[in-house]
């Protein structure tokens, strides 16, 4: 500055005697997140995903249905994805903080892309947004929950649609559960790959680009088996009333453990046959998809069968269908092979968070229905489409716990966990109990929500009603007890609790930790 | 050749001088001046690792290099260009990392021998404590054998004494390979019995062993709690093959990192961070209970004080590992029951490899009127091919063999293999012949 020799003394100039020009210093960063960056990286996957919509448009075409709900959904979804594309094209590149933006708004955007179609067509029971973004939220959160009070009067094009949003979510967490959130710290995966390097999204994109090529490929193949058997059923005449539509559909809601039905019974009417063969589906689908893909493709089956974490999830399926087979037969709801089948389907469909139904839950007595309000707390494998807090993080506390327990008798002893014969370092280690920390919090949260909202505009709960509804949006579930049973809606809640579910559904698919850094300060500035 | 002449140098070259002309390398003058003196050694001033001052040593003339500094770097480096300027000497490096000997064993190092201070002191430890009721233990063949001298006491389990040894209730993997009587050693056939008042020598896989003691001794049970104080390399390789052995291990590491590594590396042990030397922790952790303990930090003084400390406790045997020669004396003065000098141990061990190749280890039984030998059988040998039954006995018996790493108690039926190495139990004035019909 020319002024800056005339003035000697003006506070913040420089000394008398020292010449040269004066420090401009950048202004403060106010914003270290790229926005711009990662709303493009949002725009091109919304950009892929318009693409979904040519299956519910060749089914609509197929049935005489109207297709332009799609179509026009389609093309605002490709047109919002270009643009947010090109809005964010000079923003340099998408880094690790930007991750979890990404990450978390990718599922609102794909949400909001998925009620279009809903609110599009004119169906008088989603012709709300808030119901037809619940609706969408729980399909692509595979949660299953919905506001149908009469799922058979929608349109078959719809139905279908509905199906596919959980197919496709359950595609976007198998990359989200084992490729992104272990880089981004988030997730049990994490412990079963830590000698994977730093998140730097650039190199690893490749890494991702062919993890989730070969899982998809699972993925994809799983799907095409479930919905080949059963319609063969159907063909052979084992099962009366799957034809290729619901084996489809029942494909569609199985291996992302999603729980829609195109039916309004779940899966009541259908053949035991058909049932056992669904939970089969179930379990793979709440176990860990590598240790799948290992055993299944690489014919590997060891470490599969050497994982604690499947070991516990195993146990934890047997002992609580043998307690419910029990209560059931004992009960007189349901005698011999039919109390097995209930029993084992709902614990399966309860702990991987699929939500079908092969009986109406919801009526049983309440040693069962706190049984299932547990195993939804449990939740299914890391690494795996199932919901909830994930069978290895209470692996993990149990065994924090007993080290604690050993350590105030002897406080010296030095004791690493280790799971799978492998330390476990502490930050993993308190990770997963923070995280079962805030789970338990935001349940807690969310249950005094929905509680006092229905106190005030209804519908009457019972304390186990706000609880397990809580629980089941929260951990993906889908139905829960009293009006939402699996039988019946969550359209009797008030807008409040409905919207406060969404963001239920919401945090617990995207594990929670992604979406709420987002609200912290830190996150945004330095 | 010897590259070092440090204790471990120095004790190689008193053992070795009379029999080989020997020439020290050393870049420190003053641990050269003494072993010139007494040893009429040749000593060279000159770094070990530098190819140049090998070939001025004439190390192409030499027939054995040793290579026993504490730098495994320098060991190695000097070996690698011993092989090359004398492709036909026999070459032997010392070194502290395990991982090294595990590579020569698989035969990835070129080298002839190579021989750790810490496992041989952890070997030296397990042959302490390895097994209760026992008068003497020797473990061979990286702890998958273990030979046992017993005495036969007259309260000694049932289906033992009285009866042919072939119908005996002995325990799996294991066999008798000397009943010794009064003055005289029986090498047992099937027909032959023990009584009590016998001494027996015992061959046999650690289980066995440990199975045996519960026969012999019944009562006096297993070892089942020993404390290892420090766990830095030697502490952590005593707590692993005592671990390997069976044997419950504490260890009590002051450093909280070291103490996080070494709990990690051994999930059988249990690993304490403490200094050992506050009364309250050891009272805490009842570490007075404790069969035995072993003192294996850097310093001996703290060994000293600690092995003290845990005498007042209650703990009723001690070990402690000596790495200044004087505090052997002082160790044994205080009224600790063993000491254990790595470079001692160390050295003993390169001296018997530098005088018998063939021989892997040597154990002494009853004084040294008995050996236990670790051969590798020739291919020329008369034995190979033989079933063990066919085997003219001559004053010794095989009780067990290595193939490919692994042991294996023959039987009668097994055939002998060109490469085994063989464990073999017999008396020392036989020694020189079993080593010639191998």
């Amino acid at each position: 500055m020319s002024d800056s020799g005339s003035r000697p003394t003006r506070p913040g100039s420089p000394r008398p005697g020292t010449r040269g020009r004066v420090a401009r210093l950048p202004s403060p960063v106010r914003l270290s997140v790229n926005v711009r960056a990662a709303a493009a990286l949002c725009g091109t996957l919304l950009k892929y995903l318009s693409l979904s919509a040519l299956l519910p448009i060749g089914i609509a075409v197929g049935y005489g249905e109207p297709f332009w709900p799609f179509l026009v959904a389609g093309f605002v979804a490709a047109g919002t994805g270009y643009g947010l594309e090109r809005l964010g094209s000079s923003g340099g590149s998408v880094g690790f903080r930007e991750g979890y933006l990404v990450v978390a708004l990718t599922w609102v955007l794909a949400a909001a892309y998925g009620a279009l179609p809903f609110l599009l067509s004119g169906e008088p029971q989603l012709d709300r947004p808030v119901d037809a973004i619940f609706e969408s939220m729980s399909g692509f959160s595979t949660t299953g929950a919905s506001v149908l009070a009469d799922v058979e009067a929608l349109d078959q094009s719809l139905l279908m649609w509905r199906q596919f949003t959980q197919w496709l979510g359950g595609m976007g967490i198998i990359v989200l559960a084992l490729a992104v959130l272990p880089r981004l710290r988030v997730g049990g995966r994490q412990l079963l790959e830590s000698e994977m390097p730093g998140p730097e999204i650039d190199q690893l994109a490749d890494r991702i680009r062919s993890l989730a090529r070969r899982l998809w490929l699972l993925y994809v193949a799983l799907t095409a088996a479930q919905a080949a058997i059963l319609t063969v059923y159907g063909v052979v005449g084992l099962d009366e009333r799957m034809g290729w539509f619901e084996s489809v559909s029942a494909a569609f809601a199985t291996l992302p453990t999603g729980g829609f039905m195109p039916e309004a019974r779940s899966f009541e009417e259908f053949a035991p046959i058909s049932q056992w063969t669904t939970i089969a589906f179930m379990a793979l689908a709440g176990a860990n998809f590598a240790l799948t893909y290992r055993a299944l493709v690489r014919r590997q089956p060891g470490p599969a069968l050497r994982d604690e974490e499947l070991r516990v999830y195993a146990a934890v399926i047997v002992g609580a269908s043998l307690l419910l087979t029990a209560v059931l037969w004992g009960e007189g709801l349901a005698e011999g092979e039919a109390a097995v089948r209930h029993g084992v389907f709902q614990v399966v469909a309860i702990v991987t968070g699929t939500g079908f139904a092969s009986i109406d839950f919801a009526l049983w007595p309440a040693l069962a229905a706190m049984t299932l309000v547990m195993l939804m707390l449990i939740g299914g494998s890391a690494g795996s489409t199932g919901g909830s807090i994930k069978v290895v993080r209470h692996l993990l506390l149990g065994k924090s716990l007993r080290r604690e327990l050993r350590q105030t008798v002897h406080p010296e002893e030095v004791m690493p966990i280790r799971l799978n014969g492998r330390v476990v370092d502490e930050r993993t280690l308190r990770a997963a109990t923070a995280f079962i920390l805030l789970y338990v919090g935001l349940f807690v949260v969310g249950a005094a929500i929905i509680g006092i909202d229905a106190a005030i505009q209804g519908p009457e709960l019972s304390v186990l009603d706000a609880v397990a509804a809580t629980a089941a949006t929260l951990g993906n579930v889908g139905p829960s007890f009293g009006v939402s049973g699996p039988m019946g809606s969550y359209a009797a809640y008030s807008d409040v609790s409905t919207t406060t579910m969404i963001v239920l559904m919401w945090l617990g698919r995207l594990e929670l930790i992604p979406v709420i850094v987002l609200f912290t300060r830190h996150y945004w500035r330095d | 050749m010897i590259v070092g002449a440090g204790q471990v140098g120095s004790t190689v070259v008193e053992a070795l001088h009379k029999e080989h002309d020997v020439t020290v390398i050393d870049i420190e003058p003053l641990r050269l001046q003494p072993l010139a003196y007494r040893y009429d050694a040749r000593t060279i001033e000159a770094n070990g690792a530098s190819r140049r001052a090998l070939q001025d040593a004439g190390v192409a003339d030499m027939d054995l290099f040793i290579a026993c500094t504490s730098r495994d770097e320098v060991n190695l480096v000097a070996c690698s260009f011993a092989r090359v300027e004398a492709p036909r000497a026999t070459t032997v490096i010392r070194t502290s990392n395990v991982e090294y000997i595990e590579l020569w064993r698989e035969g990835r190092l070129d080298v002839d021998f190579a021989v750790s201070s810490e496992l041989e002191t952890a070997y030296a430890v397990a042959r302490t404590i390895g097994v209760p009721a026992a008068r003497q233990t020797d473990v061979f063949a990286d702890g998958q054998v273990q030979i046992v001298e017993f005495d036969v006491l007259a309260s000694a389990g049932g289906g033992l004494l009285g009866v042919p040894l072939r119908e005996a209730s002995i325990p799996d993997d294991s066999r008798v390979l000397g009943i010794i009587r009064g003055d005289s050693v029986t090498l047992p056939r099937g027909g032959d019995t023990m009584a009590a008042g016998d001494r027996i020598v015992v061959i046999g896989s650690p289980d066995a062993a440990r199975a045996w003691s519960a026969l012999l001794a019944p009562g006096e049970g297993n070892v089942e709690d020993v404390v290892v104080y420090g766990g830095g390399r030697v502490g952590a390789a005593i707590a692993r093959s005592l671990c390997k052995q069976g044997i419950g291990v504490r260890l009590i590491e002051p450093q909280r990192e070291r103490a996080r590594q070494v709990a990690e590396e051994l999930p059988a042990c249990r690993v304490y961070n403490a200094t050992g030397v506050d009364p309250d922790f050891l009272d805490r952790e009842r570490i007075g209970q404790a069969q035995a303990a072993v003192f294996a930090m850097r310093e001996d003084a703290k060994n000293h004080y600690a092995a003290t400390l845990a005498r007042i406790h209650g703990v009723r045997f001690t070990i402690a590992i000596v790495h200044d020669t004087i505090s052997t004396k002082v160790y044994e003065h205080s009224g600790i029951d063993v000491t254990i000098n790595p470079r001692a141990v160390t050295a003993e061990e390169i001296v018997r490899f530098a005088h018998d190749p063939r021989t892997q280890q040597v154990a002494m039984l009853e004084g040294d009127r008995y050996e236990v030998l670790d051969i590798t059988t020739r291919p020329t040998s008369e034995y190979v091919g033989l079933e063990f039954r066919d085997m003219p006995i001559r004053g010794a018996m095989i009780g067990a063999l290595v193939r490919e790493g692994r042991a294996i108690f023959p039987r009668s039926d097994d055939v002998l293999q060109a490469g085994d190495r063989v464990i073999v139990f017999t008396e020392t004035s036989k020694v020189s012949t079993v080593e010639k019909v191998l």
